[in-house]
């Protein structure tokens, strides 16, 4: 069950040429392809085509892709969620631009989640040949590259699920009513075993995306990124601040169309022997907003 | 210059050319409840009592609907005021959080 990472995020705006001037100015992604209305932008340490695609007409998740080593690895998710009744439809080369065959397993929250095992590689702005630490004309947030994405689900414990028993993924965090075994989840935090989360689930009446994360290099890049989110009057949600869950640091902050972006960085290492932390909602506010302690007016609220 | 009145809380604010309800309120000290202020969550809905608005940017259908257009239900982040206008807030009340931010711009 060898998926790697979250390979693509496809989101729609409202408008293309914002989005387009927040994705490649603001956030310092670079164009890779536009076609059908839909642009795709990579970071600069990715190396295969696309990481975020952005779709005229509306607003909010579309679908992502999770990229697995093998063909082999795609069968066996599709074996495993078939047999747990998931709905799997078979995505063909070229379905999605510049991505191999697939699948697209539609979650009981309706998002769509693909895995797909090839991306038409495009190359590291640094290279692979003795390279420099980074691109000498970074733009804006200069993100490296795309790590995770929060959605807004009804059964949150239904759909780790999948993720766990189809995937491999397993619960670094998880937010729960009480410290008990048979607790409720309320939200949680899942990964393949190489960020600190790959993807998170948090329950919420409406099935949505609350946000998207770019990883940065740590806490000096993320108080530059509020510095450039100043110079382009880029809305924040919340941050420079460090959430209390994955102790990582972040930036929430919102592209033109509404959709929550975020700049994360640190976490810690995740193996599969670590125990779960557990938070309970007395502390929901530490939680997600370590040093203030208390929640905003945005953060339960807002998605798209 | 346009008069933005709040029936709910009984104030009146001045609006610039082309300034939205949102940022006419926070210019003038004021807070409630906001989202993105990008148009996109929903979150700043407030109703039109009298008057009329106008978007210069896209709203997408599904966070304002034509029907809620007409109905009279506005986006306060991205509503301009066309002429004075006079909104509810649902639900809540303006807080005053700066009050000298109006007191500076009257002088």
């Amino acid at each position: 069950m060898a998926v790697m990472r979250m390979g693509y995020m496809h989101v729609k705006v409202t408008d293309l040429a914002e989005a387009k001037d927040h994705y490649a100015n603001t956030v310092g992604l670079y164009q890779t392809l536009e076609q059908d209305g839909k642009v795709y932008y990579k970071g600069w340490d990715e190396w295969d085509h696309h990481s975020v695609v952005i779709e005229e007409g509306g607003i909010g998740f579309v679908r992502c892709g999770f990229k697995a080593e093998r063909p082999e690895d795609i069968a066996d998710i599709e074996t495993k969620a078939l047999a747990m009744g998931y709905p799997v439809e078979r995505m063909a080369a070229g379905e999605n631009a510049e991505v191999g065959d697939g699948i697209t397993v539609t979650l009981p929250s309706g998002h769509r989640i693909d895995f797909y095992s090839s991306m038409t590689a495009w190359g590291l702005e640094v290279g692979t040949h003795n390279p420099d630490s980074f691109p000498r004309h970074m733009v804006g947030i200069g993100a490296p590259r795309l790590d995770h994405a929060l959605l807004w689900v009804g059964d949150v414990a239904g759909t780790e699920k999948f993720f766990t028993d189809c995937v491999g993924m397993w619960a670094t965090e998880r937010v729960q009513t009480s410290l008990d075994d048979d607790a409720h989840t309320i939200a949680t935090w899942l990964t393949i075993g190489e960020s600190n989360h790959d993807i998170a689930l948090l329950e919420a009446p409406e099935n949505k995306i609350h946000h998207f994360a770019f990883e940065m290099r740590g806490w000096s890049d993320i108080l530059h990124a509020a510095d450039i989110m100043a110079m382009d009057d880029v809305p924040i949600d919340i941050g420079p601040t460090r959430h209390g869950i994955t102790r990582g640091t972040t930036i929430y902050f919102f592209d033109p169309s509404g959709n929550r972006n975020e700049t994360f960085s640190g976490g810690y290492r995740c193996f599969r022997d670590r125990p779960t932390v557990v938070w309970t909602p007395d502390q929901l506010g530490k939680a997600i907003f370590y040093h203030q302690r208390e929640l905003n007016e945005r953060f339960l609220t807002v998605a798209t | 210059m346009p008069r933005l009145t709040v029936a709910s809380d009984d104030v009146e604010v001045d609006v610039n050319e082309g300034e939205t309800i949102l940022e006419a309120l926070y210019r003038n000290g004021y807070a409630y409840r906001i989202g993105c202020r990008r148009g996109g969550c929903a979150i700043c809905k407030v109703d039109l009592v009298e008057g009329e608005v106008e978007y210069n940017r896209t709203v997408a259908e599904e966070v304002l609907s034509k029907q809620e257009k007409a109905e009279g239900i506005c986006l306060s982040c991205r509503a301009v005021p066309v002429g004075d206008v006079t909104i509810a807030l649902r639900e809540e009340n303006l807080r005053r959080v700066a009050s000298l931010l109006a007191f500076f711009q009257k002088a």
